[in-house]
Formats: structure tokens, sequence, C-alpha cells
């Protein structure tokens, strides 16, 4: 099943994610302390105050550098993440984005005679229009089959590219001229890791806008179970098509920076494999399901990546140490080290008195509470009883309710074959 | 297009189709036993031709009699693969999953293979590498005719085994249905293992056939990757005939445009069927109903 990750119930206390479900969200948050919310506020500013001093705090234009490739990083797998995370559904060839919204961004500069930013910007706009027909066809598919059609679309571009040498330049590399022409090396890279932190700020402002609104949800609901949301009324082809669009179009903006900070295109490096596979590398490592778990999964993975540049060089052994780190990844740590740490956290605080969402104490308040509104207010106290109705049954019926989930997930793969014939 | 030129490209594109198909059976394997995509897969067969390049490096003998070794080895490590790696995944994201675990043993594979050997071109060369026979007036390289013979064979063998045998009988069962041939006394865990195995093994015998006409290098299984993905799509996961056929369309398409068109934009033709597949009947042309759903 396309499901990135296993159906756990998606009401994530320790990290904020709230619960779909508008009773559960509500209750969540009177119980949980005011601390915990000021130490990630506290933590939010102290990664912004990182970010932006990072360019005067870097020691040598090397790793200057080496932070716009990591920012870089961070970007293509926080865009990838529109589509893996909300959906489940997993695109080993986000690549393609990349380096067709590079390329069009330095086509439109060398042959249209664009500035700079403005061709950036209709780059993008390339991207949304190619990326709707391609979705319409990849999305009609779901699992395995998405994943094989996503990397079949980098591998067609790559040999496009790389085939019609008059139009791109094929092997030869396209020069895509700076935007910038006075900056010195260093201060033209100062300016891009700004650039490429505006553009990840966007994305993260927009993930988080979708993550809490009824679209995200529907998403998520295309994530644990697809069938289940059609059914339901969700209208998962045109949920499914807009955040495929929203995935690569992010993706192919990064893809236009990295043109006008690169300056050299070449086929075999945009339109590769690898960089869809660092992507989603990145956004499992970290934690698909969270804000900034592709972002922490690319300074990890882009570290790495750069470290074993400098050691390794020339031998192919960074592949296998990328094997290595997807192999470990997916088999150990699937849902990412966000919630692994948070769990992890979890255990030293203060332990959860019930598996509910709620104590009972507050159970009772709230019941309290919601009768004597049925007695001043008889039309309010419909939809208050009716609001906790999934509540009401006691420790019983909400355990019955995860337990019927965690088994259901177990039971759909197995009935497949059943269905198949 | 004269009538010589065509004949000729039609041989070599059945020729090409029958290496196709063997290389596509194992992939429908590995979908049928586990719901795994095996993106791999390429990337074991060209371990196999740098095997059967090496053993013929080091002893002068005929590659194919690395198949010896190579086809015991390659089934062995496709049991523990299964094993060791495969079962480890959650159910309810086997198949998703399995694709990425899969895709780090390619990469794993290919980062061997360059620090092995390096990253050099390497050619076998055997006495009858340059060596052709007229057939009805086309020109055919002994070295493909060996390999689509080795592919016929096999490609036999495995329709033989399936059919006929016990162990063929308990795979198909577990293939169909995998909770009744358990209650029946299958140990499908077992079968599996040795499905995936079989599955390799079939890749160790592509690799070989493919060692003797090909010029090998590291990467060169995302090359081979793209094509049999398209082709397992358009046949319909997991169905072996489906395979087959379009191994065999799309290898004969592939050898028909390389005229008018040269390689490389032939090679599209896998990525417009694959396309046009998604279009027409996502679930393949073979594949059961749900196949669109893996």
């Amino acid at each position: 099943m396309p499901n990135a990750s296993d159906t756990r119930p998606t009401q994530d206390v320790s990290t904020g994610t709230p619960a779909p479900a508008g009773p559960a969200a509500t209750a969540t948050a009177p119980r949980r302390p005011g601390t915990a919310r000021i130490v990630r506020l506290v933590a939010l500013v102290v990664g912004v105050a990182l970010v932006l001093s990072f360019p005067t705090i870097a020691p040598n234009p090397y790793i200057l550098s080496a932070g716009v490739v990591v920012l870089s990083y961070a970007c293509t797998a926080t865009a990838w993440n529109f589509m893996g995370g909300f959906t489940g559904y997993v695109s080993l060839g986000h690549a393609a984005f990349f380096g067709l919204g590079a390329y069009a961004t330095g086509l439109l500069i060398r042959d249209v005679g664009l500035p700079s930013f403005v061709a950036l910007l209709l780059g993008g706009v390339v991207v949304l229009l190619v990326t709707i027909p391609v979705g319409i066809a990849a999305l009609r598919v779901r699992g395995a089959s998405f994943v094989i059609v996503s990397i079949s679309f980098v591998l067609i571009l790559l040999l496009v590219f790389q085939a019609w040498g008059a139009f791109t330049g094929g092997s030869d590399g396209l020069v895509v001229p700076r935007p910038f022409p006075d900056l010195l090396r260093p201060e033209h890279h100062q300016v891009f890791f700004y650039l490429f932190a505006a553009l990840l700020a966007v994305m993260l402002v927009c993930w988080w806008a979708i993550d809490r609104s009824r679209f995200g949800t529907g998403l998520k609901a295309v994530r644990e179970d697809e069938d289940k949301a059609q059914a339901l009324g969700v209208p998962t082809r045109n949920y499914k098509l807009v955040a495929y669009v929203t995935s690569a179009t992010f993706t192919g903006l990064a893809g236009g920076l990295y043109a006008l900070w690169f300056g050299d295109l070449d086929p075999i490096f945009q339109f590769s494999i690898m960089l869809g596979t660092y992507m989603v590398l990145m956004a499992l490592l970290g934690g698909v399901r969270h804000l900034f778990g592709p972002l922490l999964g690319a300074v990890i993975v882009g570290v790495g990546l750069e470290y074993f540049k400098l050691e390794f060089g020339d031998t192919q052994l960074h592949l296998v140490a990328t094997a290595l780190l997807l192999g470990v990844v997916v088999l150990f740590m699937p849902d990412g080290i966000i919630p692994a740490v948070a769990s992890l956290f979890k255990r030293f605080g203060p332990q959860d008195s019930s598996i509910r969402e709620i104590t009972a104490a507050e159970l009772l308040e709230r019941n309290r509470a919601a009768a004597a509104s049925a007695t001043s207010a008889s039309e309010t106290a419909g939809s208050a009883v009716e609001d906790d109705g999934p509540h009401r049954g006691g420790p019983d019926g909400s355990a019955r309710g995860t337990s019927e989930r965690t088994e259901d997930a177990a039971r759909r793969p197995r009935s497949g074959p059943k269905e198949d014939r | 297009m004269t009538t010589t030129l065509l004949f000729q490209s039609l041989v070599l594109g059945v020729l090409l189709g029958g290496l196709y198909a063997l290389l596509a059976a194992g992939l429908t394997l590995y979908f049928g036993v586990m719901r795994v995509v095996m993106i791999a897969h390429s990337a074991f067969l060209i371990l196999a031709a740098y095997l059967a390049w090496y053993f013929n490096q080091q002893t002068g003998m005929d590659p194919l009699l690395s198949l010896v070794i190579t086809v015991p080895l390659f089934f062995l490590m496709g049991v523990g693969m299964q094993r060791l790696l495969i079962t480890r995944l959650r159910p309810a994201t086997l198949t998703m999953m399995s694709v990425l675990l899969t895709f780090a043993v390619a990469l794993f594979i290919e980062g061997m293979i360059g620090f092995v050997w390096s990253g050099t071109q390497r050619r076998i060369q055997l006495p009858y590498s340059g060596e052709s026979i007229t057939f009805l007036g086309a020109q055919v390289a002994v070295v493909k005719l060996v390999a689509f013979a080795l592919a016929a064979l096999s490609l036999g063998l495995l329709y033989l085994l399936l059919k006929y045998s016990r162990f063929g009988l308990a795979l198909r069962a577990t293939i169909q249905h995998k909770e009744a041939a358990q209650l029946v006394g299958i140990k499908t865990d077992r079968v599996a293992g040795f499905g995936f195995g079989l599955g390799l093994a079939t890749a160790a015998i592509g690799g070989t056939a493919l060692s003797l006409d090909a010029t090998i290098y590291p990467s060169l299984h995302w090359h081979w990757i793209g094509p049999l993905m398209a082709i397992i799509v358009v046949g319909g996961l997991g169905s072996i005939p489906g395979a087959a056929v379009a191994a065999m369309v799309l290898g004969i398409g592939q050898s028909l445009l390389q005229v008018p068109l040269g390689t490389t934009w032939a090679q599209t033709i896998f990525y417009v069927a694959l396309f046009a597949t998604l279009m027409l009947r996502p679930q393949g042309f073979f594949g059961g109903r749900l196949a669109q759903r893996f």
C-alpha cells in the first residue's frame, strides 16, 4: 500500500502535529505544558538565528559554499515532502523537476534574454505546466508502479536532454549567466545562501499551512487509506495532483536557483537519480510527517555527502555509504529521527496516565461543562454532545478504536492477493 | 528502409526481446511472491556480467562456464536477501519501502563494483566475438545468438520448473493466494525465499549473456532499469506471460526504431509505451484488476 509509514494514529502529542479530528485536537491543547511550547519556540528562534548568521561565522568560502549546497538539499527535500509526506507517494524521480527548473531558467536567460530572477519564476511556471499532464498520468497508479513511473520520468528527461544537444547543450553543458557578475565569489555564495534560505522559509510556511488545512487532512487521509478516503468523498485525484504539482514547482524553483548559483548545467548531474534518492533519504531520515524533518535530514545527509566527497573523492564509495544509510533508515527507522527522539524524550518526561488522548479528569470536566452549557443554552448543547461523541465510550471505547486501526493496517496487504484474482 | 534491413532489425529485435523477456520474468517473480519491486535486479545483472568478465580474465575460459558459480551464488544471495532484508519491512508499507531498500542494494552493488574493478569500461574478447552467420540474408552475430539461446533455454527451464515440479506448484500457489497455500501446508516463507533466489538466478544468466556482447561499466544498470521496469508495467505487474509478450514487442519495436531514429531516441519507445499504458490501462495489458494498487 502507498502509505510511507504504517497507519499510526496521527495524534502525535509530543511534536505538536495536530490531530485531524476536531475534539481530539482541542483536547490536546490544554494538556500540553506551556514549557514544551516555549522550548520549541526557543529552538526555532535559535535555528533561524544559526541559519542567518552562518555566512558570517563560516570560516572559509568552501564551508560557505557547502552550506549553500546543504540548503539547496534542504529545499529539495522539503519540496519533496509536499508529496511524499502528505500523501505517502514515494517519488524517486523528483530530480526531473529539479533539472527541468534549472534548464528552463538557464534557457530562458540564454535564448530569450530575460533577467535572471524573472527567468527563475517563469522556470517555475514551466515546471508547473509540464507537471500537470505528467501528474495526471503518473497518479493513475499507486505504490510501486508510481515509483517506477517517477524514475522513468527522470530517465526520459536525461535521455532527451543528452540527445537534444543543439538546444540544451547536451553533454557539453549549459552555461547560465550569473545574476550578479560584479560580486566576488564569497559574496556570491553569501547572497545565494540567503536566497535559498528565503525559498526554504516560503516552503516551510506553505507546508505548515497545508498541514493545518482541510486540504492537508484530505491528503493525509489518502496516505492512511486511499480507498476509504475516496469512499468518504475526498476528491483524492485532484488533491494528489495539486500536491504533486506544488511539490514539483517548488523543486523546480530550487533547481532554477541552483542553476543561477552554480552557473553550469550538465544533464548527468541535473537529471540524476541520485539526487532524487537524496531527497527521499533526507526526508525519511528526518521524518516525513514533520515540518522540519526534511530540513534536519538534509543537514545530516548533506553534511555527510560533502564529507564523503572530500574524503573519498574519486572512488565509488560514496555510493556505498549512501546505500548503507538508506538501507538503515528504511529498515530501522522508517518514521525518521524526529519521532524517535521525541519518543525518547517522552520516556523521560511525565508518563501519560492513560493511552487516551485526554485524561479521565479532563473528560469529566468537559462533560460537566457540556452539561452545564446544555442546561443554559439548549441550541448549542446538541453540537457539544455530538462533538464529545467519540470520547464518550470511556477507556474501552478509545482502546478499541486504536486496536481496530492497527489490525486493519496489518490485515490489508494480506487481503491483496485475494482481491487480485 | 530496404527489406533486408527491415528483416535484419526484426531478427535482432527478436534476439533482444528474448533477453528482455528472461530478465522481466525475474522481476515479475519477485513481485508475485513478495509484492516487491526489485530495483536492484539490473544491478545484479551487471554484477553477473562483471563476474563473467573477471572469470574470463583470470582463467581464460569461456565466460559461460562462470554460470556454474554465479547461478548458485545468486540463488543463495536471493534467498538471503529475502530472508534477511525484505521480510524485516512492515507489511503495511512493504511495497513502497521495498523499492527504497532494493534501490539501496543497487547503489551498494554499483559502488562496490566501481571500488573493486574501477569505473573503467570492460569487454570480454572471445574467439567467436567477431563472427557472424548469415540467416536468410540477415547478418547475425554469433554472440547474440548464444545470448538468445541462453535466454530461451533458461526461460524454458523456468516454465517447466514452475509448471511441473512440486516446488513450482507451491510457488504458483503462493503467488495466487498466500493464505490458502499456507492452509494446505505450504511453507510460504521458504517458498518466497526460493522464488526470490530463482529470480536472481535469472539475473545471473541474463548478466552472463549480456557480458558476451556488451561493454560493461558500473553505472550501466541505470540503462537497463528503465526498459525493464517499463516492460513489467506495460505487461502488468506480476504477470509472467504479460512480461514476456511486452518484452518481445518492445524489444522488436526498439530494434526497428533504431534504424530511422538512432540508438538514443529508440530507447524512448519504452517510456512512450509506459505512459501510453498508464493512460489506457493503468493495470497493464495482462495485469490483474488490482495491479495498479501496488
